[in-house]
């Protein structure tokens, strides 16, 4: 029973890695919002954090790293990370790919493809305000449980996500 | 609150010659991407309505690239101008030259303005390379039409370029931005521009410099830039400026402070000393958010009143504030939440006659798309009338920008399915 038991727990860690190992250097793409839901839905079971980014925000780009620091850390625990670039729309999501596999390689990231900015973001929060950076804490069940406007420190990201565990 | 207006709905022009409407219009042409609009009206009644198009992108995804060298951005601009105050359009004037280079979108709008002599200014963030880094820069450029708006010159570049890379503060966007800006022009005849300029950004803080420029030659030449504010300027907020009666400058920026707190404020650039004043905040709850709050403090000025408007963050349900300062921008005193029954309300655009101010902006109402609405003010800041919903197509409408015309009506422009829109609001 214990072998089983044990087994099993390699199997899922074996599961998030493989996830993990297949999401980084994905390239960003951009999206429609049925595909983002759809992007979500298959995400269930995990504590998603989201974070809304653009290439001209400054703050943005401080707190990928921490964020990616962060989500690796936690991601045996069933915490993935995924962006969204609310820059606007260029051909394949070109101008957001380009920074992306600049300076963030491993941030699985996707693109709006329409001409509204609040395209995607309105999928997880119809009542969001532009803001970036936005991070959303999404529980196992789907449901978001914090909204976190402005850049934070690698710590604060850390302590709000284990509340969410 | 008062429902929807259901008007009648014009189809979009051709353009092949002026037209006559008297309901909201579709102002750019088919087969462009149009949307980040601005509005002025010059001393002579005419109207300007300009516009970023970003179908060059499409011509860059089909192999037609011809801003290859300048990745980060693919716009062209438009002007349409109305010879009688928005009665009709003259055909759509392209205003930069080379091509597809403007950097420009609902949060960093390119702006034009009249002046009494009936030339055109507009102002706008463009890709540069660096002439000795060879990397992307954005700078802030200036143009002119003197005939109408039948062509414009070709464009100048109005802020500096340095030897510093900053670059990697910034993460290799720009190796420095002059964009987020704003220009107004005063009853003296200067032309003023001001910019966010990111050039002395330091590593280790959220924080942006103001610079300015004027001509006092209508635009013909420009002195020297100025650096006005040396830190502490929101870094991607866009700025917005107006002149007072006697030629002072306001300006509407967001300061960033310590422990990350974002107020929205107004401050005076003397017309006379150009002596700049603390800027003042227009109050509202405290918005704390290390980030890009992206948010415009929207003014307009009557006399001694000032009129402000922003999206703030701080408030329980975050949405646009109004404020009024009786005493040229030095105070003002906050009058609450525009939209309470919104779940969510933004962009404001400000603009007052000799009677009221009117205030519009975008909301999402219930489960309904965001919309355009507006509300009237008394001089004195007091709500006249309720909440109206623009009268538009269905679906989404956002980003209205109004300004007062000569015979005290409005104009009011806004953005709906990659279309500009336009059409009166009675101000009488």
């Amino acid at each position: 029973m214990r072998h089983t038991r044990i087994a099993y727990l390699l199997l899922v860690a074996l599961a998030i890695v493989s996830a993990s190992i297949t999401h980084a250097n994905e390239r960003a793409r951009p999206i429609s919002a049925t595909e983002f839901r759809a992007i979500l839905d298959k995400e269930r079971g995990k504590v998603i954090v989201l974070n809304l980014w653009a290439t001209w925000c400054v703050p943005c780009l401080r707190e990928v790293p921490d964020l990616i620091t962060v989500a690796n850390e936690l991601q045996g625990a069933g915490v993935t990370l995924i962006g969204v670039a609310v820059d606007d729309p260029s051909p394949g999501a070109a101008q957001v790919e380009s920074f992306r596999k600049k300076y963030f390689p491993s941030f699985r990231t996707f693109a709006r493809q329409g001409s509204e900015i609040d395209e995607l973001a309105s999928v997880i929060d119809p009542a969001w305000n532009e803001v970036v950076p936005t991070t959303y804490i999404i529980d196992r069940q789907g449901k978001v449980t914090k909204r976190i406007q402005g850049k934070r420190s690698a710590e604060e990201f850390r302590a709000l996500i284990k509340k969410s565990l | 609150m008062r429902t929807a207006i259901t008007m009648p709905f014009v189809v979009a022009l051709s353009f092949v010659t002026s037209a006559i409407f008297a309901q909201p219009v579709a102002i750019s042409p088919e087969g462009q991407k149009a949307g980040a609009p601005d509005v002025a009206i010059n001393a002579n009644g005419q109207l300007a309505i300009l516009w970023v198009d970003r179908s060059p992108q499409d011509n860059a995804s089909a192999g037609h690239d011809h801003n290859h060298d300048r990745h980060l951005s693919t716009a062209d601009l438009y002007v349409a101008i109305s010879p009688d105050g928005g009665k009709t359009f003259n055909a759509p004037v392209k205003v930069n030259s080379a091509e597809g280079v403007v950097w420009g979108q609902q949060l960093s709008r390119p702006r034009i303005v009249g002046t009494s002599n009936g030339t055109w200014h507009v102002s706008y963030a463009a890709n540069d390379i660096h002439p000795t880094l060879k990397k992307t820069l954005l700078t802030t450029h200036y143009t002119r039409s003197v005939d109408g708006g039948a062509s414009f010159e070709k464009p100048q570049r109005l802020s500096g370029i340095t030897g510093q890379d900053m670059s990697e503060v910034i993460h290799g966007g720009f190796a420095s931005a002059a964009a987020f800006g704003t220009m107004t022009a005063a009853p003296d005849g200067g032309v003023h521009v001001y910019w966010v300029d990111t050039r002395h950004m330091n590593p280790d803080s959220d924080s942006a410099a103001l610079y300015g420029i004027s001509s006092r030659d209508d635009g013909k030449t420009f002195t020297s830039e100025k650096q006005l504010i040396d830190t502490g300027v929101c870094p991607c907020c866009q700025l917005t400026a107006i002149t007072t009666e006697n030629s002072d400058v306001l300006i509407g920026s967001r300061r960033v402070e310590k422990d990350s707190f974002r107020p929205a404020t107004v401050m005076k650039l003397s017309n006379i000393s150009g002596a700049a004043s603390e800027r003042r905040s227009i109050g509202g709850a405290p918005w704390q958010i290390g980030g890009c709050p992206l948010k415009p403090t929207v003014i307009a000025t009557h006399g001694q009143k000032v009129f402000a408007a922003v999206h703030n963050g701080g408030e329980t349900t975050p949405g646009v504030i109004f404020s009024v300062s009786n005493d040229a921008g030095n105070s003002f005193e906050f009058r609450g939440i525009v939209h309470t029954a919104a779940a969510v309300s933004d962009a404001p655009s400000v603009a007052v006659n000799d009677e009221k101010v009117l205030l519009a902006w975008h909301a999402k109402v219930g489960n309904a798309p965001r919309r355009v609405f507006y509300r009237f003010y008394s001089l004195s800041g007091k709500p006249i009338g309720d909440i109206t919903e623009l009268g538009s197509a269905a679906g989404v409408s956002q980003y209205p920008i109004v300004t007062v015309k000569k015979d005290g009506d409005f104009q009011i422009v806004w953005q709906q399915a990659d279309k500009v829109w336009t059409t009166e609001i009675a101000g009488k």
